[in-house]
């Protein structure tokens, strides 16, 4: 047997043994692993544990702990690998910087390869859909449909409707993301406006596909890669310089594509858009013609994938805009930052555990006495605005990228 | 995007926070880089000054008496710089020090007043609280939840110790049987000890509840009222004038349950210290976090600097990242209070000891060189010996005014400080000292730092 061959055989025997070798781009997350010096810290921290404690959810230390201390049978975890919500708190307040929301996805996909009757049914549902319409949701089946449901919400917020701009080139790719494609199309007819309203030279894609973030989640790596590499062609046939999304789970995943593939094309949310490429000069200059000049008082909630796992400066920025805005006045909630439970895919399989995370939020929002919450995340709203509706509460909640939209004066 | 500011403080545990703290009530405008929890959180909560001399087995009686031993004895410790400040006449140098600590320890007391942390002791004397394994433990000051002013004082008090079924972190009979053995031996009462076991289930299980989960349960409505229920029985029967919990008695209403308790069971309830990751340590963190940021303070979470640009003699701007993102801060002035091992300021390989960001000069607790230092050769085999753990000494040594120095021993910047754990010279561990040389550490480098920036603009 020569040198390959033996490689090969190798190969072949990790294969009967359903172990799977560490991709190199998952060599910096294990590496990480090794730093954890079992302080426990994560689960102080932890947004899951706090919800429904250490005997249902071991937290994020037993995560790391399992990976560092045993063989690659990672279908033993599968009980608490699926409640992780991938928040990331875990990474932020660890000391030693162990990726474990990595080494999350690490596992799960591992699972997903080797144990997939380990890997809850909705996920399979999630992969049938993502692999046939390259988007998260099954997109109407009747675009008429879809339209009209557009027009109610653009009419119901009072916001004008601008015509998609399916250019062959431009600066700027706007990208709403899957959520704001086919669910809360207001979000992403609102962030036209506002690109619309300072002159952006920006196109969107001639077909929504998503980026691959679900897929990653439930550990389905074919499916995300092949999702990965679509998106690049159409980014790149663009020949954009910058992409524009309104959601924060594309934020945090487009910017570790665009940087692990060497797009050279970073991804950005429109708040940095509008903080560092408009400029808050416009920002506030425009603002002084808003006709909307009722008073309201919000709270903002930071998205999980803004804040941890791209950058808290973001929601700074979600401030500074606020400030521009005549008649608004935030409080903070002392829950700002905490996880809404709608990450991690784990109100697919376990809405229980999803539900009792958010239920921190919503009782820290009711403490703030505000009428209104903003979150610069569609998917957050989502979540947040059914477990308001649900308690009962009287608070409003809005997409950012909508609240700015409306505040925003016609253009003239 | 680039900011700009007076001082970029990096670090965010003890040294770090009082550091941005006093700067920003001076008035400066103050970054924080904390890339994630620090040695402080992760700690027992209790801010020791100095407990022990490294291989002596009795305790200081008083900060003063410790740092008076100190100042002869080890004339590079941390707390040892405080003396060589220009002007000190050579007889002043021991009350310099002295002077010096207790301003901090002051500062730290005053300002955590009214927090969740709110602190019992002052700078006179070391308090010996009781620790969850029954013993005690020399320190300047503890939360005031975490001690009994009266249980040593009367003949006839009689202390119960109360554990949590289903909660590993504390065991109340072998604490109850360690902590007895201890008073017969010192011939001091209490001389009657209890235990007893109390079942909370946050979640309606009564098995693998953590300290965290308790300390949370505790802070929800009328959480007390369940456990004085059950408490009170046992006190009665015991005719218990005392009882000790472990560190769970809640995170933002810890005080406020203490007394609501005690008057449901007419008895004195305090906690005792625990192993870290206690919840001590996280009201510790969360209180200095709320004094920083009441003060002005910009704290940038997440953010891990990552590197710098410097000219001949000052640092210019450092780079923190985040995971997808950078910023770029140009401070005129910057305090390392990185932490050692545990916060990342120091790092420990085959190669040697490093310091992360700037590369600083390493040196031993005998201030040679550390760069060449393997950690594995440097460490004792008995993990808690009174010896103490050699690596444990080793960091940055520092010029009078809280500079790291270069191997010619001249500062490395002119506008950079240093303070906490990542200096030389003591080992916390042994010395019990930690949390005290963070905050007059950190103390001292802001003061130092507020100086230069006020003389440069």
């Amino acid at each position: 047997m020569n040198e390959d061959e033996a490689f090969e055989y190798a190969k072949n025997t990790l294969r009967q043994e359903k172990i799977t070798p560490y991709h190199p781009h998952e060599f910096e997350t294990v590496k990480s692993v090794e730093s954890c010096i079992n302080c426990g810290l994560c689960i102080n921290h932890c947004p899951v544990v706090a919800a429904v404690g250490v005997d249902r959810f071991s937290g994020p230390r037993s995560i790391a702990v399992e990976l560092s201390r045993s063989p690659p049978e990672f279908w033993s975890t599968a009980d608490i690998v699926y409640l992780c919500t991938g928040c990331g708190t875990c990474r932020e307040v660890c000391p030693k910087n162990v990726n474990i929301p990595e080494v999350v996805n690490l596992i799960r996909a591992r699972i997903f390869e080797h144990r997939p009757d380990l890997v809850p049914k909705g996920f399979h549902n999630l992969h049938e859909v993502l692999t046939e319409y390259n988007l998260a949701f099954k997109p109407w089946d009747d675009i008429e449909e879809k339209n009209e449901s557009r027009d109610m919400r653009l009419e119901r917020l009072g916001l004008p409707f601008i015509e998609d701009r399916t250019l062959e080139e431009a600066e700027v790719l706007f990208y709403p993301g899957c959520q704001a494609e086919e669910r809360a199309q207001e979000v992403r007819e609102a962030a036209k406006v506002i690109l619309d309203y300072f002159d952006v030279d920006y196109a969107q894609l001639n077909e929504m596909s998503c980026c691959g973030l679900p897929a990653r989640l439930m550990g389905d790596h074919k499916t995300d890669q092949v999702l990965t590499k679509h998106l690049e062609k159409k980014v790149k046939a663009l020949g954009v310089k910058t992409i524009v999304t309104s959601c924060a789970g594309c934020t945090s995943s487009l910017s570790d594509i665009s940087n692990h593939e060497n797009w050279g094309i970073p991804a950005v949310h429109l708040l940095e858009f509008l903080v560092e490429e408009i400029g808050l000069e416009k920002l506030q200059s425009a603002m002084k013609d808003s006709s909307a000049t009722s008073k309201v008082h919000v709270s903002v909630h930071d998205p999980c994938h803004l804040i941890r796992h791209t950058s808290r400066q973001i929601t700074e920025y979600a401030l500074d805009i606020l400030r521009q805005i005549p008649g608004v006045r935030v409080t903070t909630s002392e829950a700002y930052d905490s996880c809404c439970g709608g990450g991690g895919l784990v109100s697919y399989h376990s809405s229980d555990v999803a539900n009792a995370v958010v239920k921190e939020n919503l009782e820290a929002i009711a403490k703030t006495g505000t009428d209104r919450l903003v979150t610069p995340c569609p998917l957050c709203t989502a979540q947040i605005e059914t477990n308001l509706f649900k308690a009962g509460s009287s608070v409003e909640v809005d997409d950012l990228t909508v609240f700015i939209a409306q505040k925003l004066p016609k253009k003239g | 995007m680039d900011h700009t500011c007076d001082l970029l403080v990096i670090g965010g545990g003890m040294a770090g926070l009082v550091a941005g703290s006093v700067a920003s009530e001076a008035g400066l405008s103050t970054i924080l880089l904390r890339k994630g929890q620090s040695a402080t959180a992760f700690s027992s909560g209790a801010i020791d000054v100095i407990g022990y001399l490294p291989e002596a087995s009795e305790p200081f009686t008083s900060p003063k008496e410790g740092l008076t031993a100190i100042a002869g004895l080890y004339p590079l410790h941390p707390y040892s710089i405080l003396g060589y400040g220009e002007n000190i006449e050579p007889e002043n140098v021991v009350s310099e020090i002295i002077g010096r600590t207790q301003e901090s320890i002051s500062w730290l007391k005053k300002n955590l007043r009214n927090t969740v942390a709110s602190l019992y002791g002052d700078f006179k004397r070391n308090i010996f609280p009781i620790t969850i394994l029954g013993t005690t433990k020399p320190t300047c000051l503890v939360q005031k939840t975490m001690y009994s002013e009266t249980l040593h004082k009367d003949e006839e008090n009689v202390l119960l110790f109360a554990g949590f079924q289903g909660n590993a972190d504390f065991k109340p009979t072998a604490a109850a049987k360690t902590y007895l053995e201890d008073r017969i031996s010192l011939g001091e009462p209490p001389r009657r000890v209890g235990n007893c076991t109390l079942r909370v289930s946050p979640f309606s299980k009564s098995y693998n509840v953590s300290s965290i989960e308790i300390a949370r349960h505790m802070d929800h409505e009328s959480s007390i009222d369940g456990l004085a229920e059950q408490l009170k029985p046992q006190v009665e029967q015991l005719g218990a004038t005392h009882v000790a919990l472990p560190p769970v008695l809640g995170i933002r209403k810890a005080l406020a349950n203490r007394q609501n308790l005690e008057e449901k069971i007419g008895a004195e309830v305090f906690e005792l210290l625990g192993f870290p990751p206690s919840v001590p340590g996280l009201r510790l963190q969360l209180a200095l976090d709320e004094v920083y940021r009441k003060k002005g303070g910009k704290m940038f979470v997440g953010h891990e600097a990552v590197s710098y640009e410097r000219n001949e003699t000052n640092l210019t701007r450092v780079t923190a990242r985040t995971p997808h993102r950078e910023v770029k801060i140009k401070p005129k002035a910057v305090i390392l209070s990185s932490g050692k091992y545990i916060g990342g300021g120091l790092r420990g390989d085959e190669n040697g000891i490093r310091e992360t960001i700037f590369g600083l000069m390493t040196v031993t607790d005998a201030y040679t060189s550390a760069e060449t230092i393997v950690p594995s050769r440097f460490t004792n085999r008995i993990a808690i010996s009174p010896e103490g753990q050699p690596v444990n000494s080793c960091g940055l040594t520092l010029d009078p005014h809280f500079r790291p120095v270069d191997d010619d021993g001249v500062e490395w910047a002119s506008n950079l400080y240093s303070a906490g754990a990542v200096l030389a010279g003591y080992d916390y561990s042994v010395e019990k000292s930690g949390l005290g040389v963070a905050a007059m550490s950190g103390y001292s480098a802001a003061k130092n730092a507020i100086d230069f920036i006020r003389e440069v603009t």
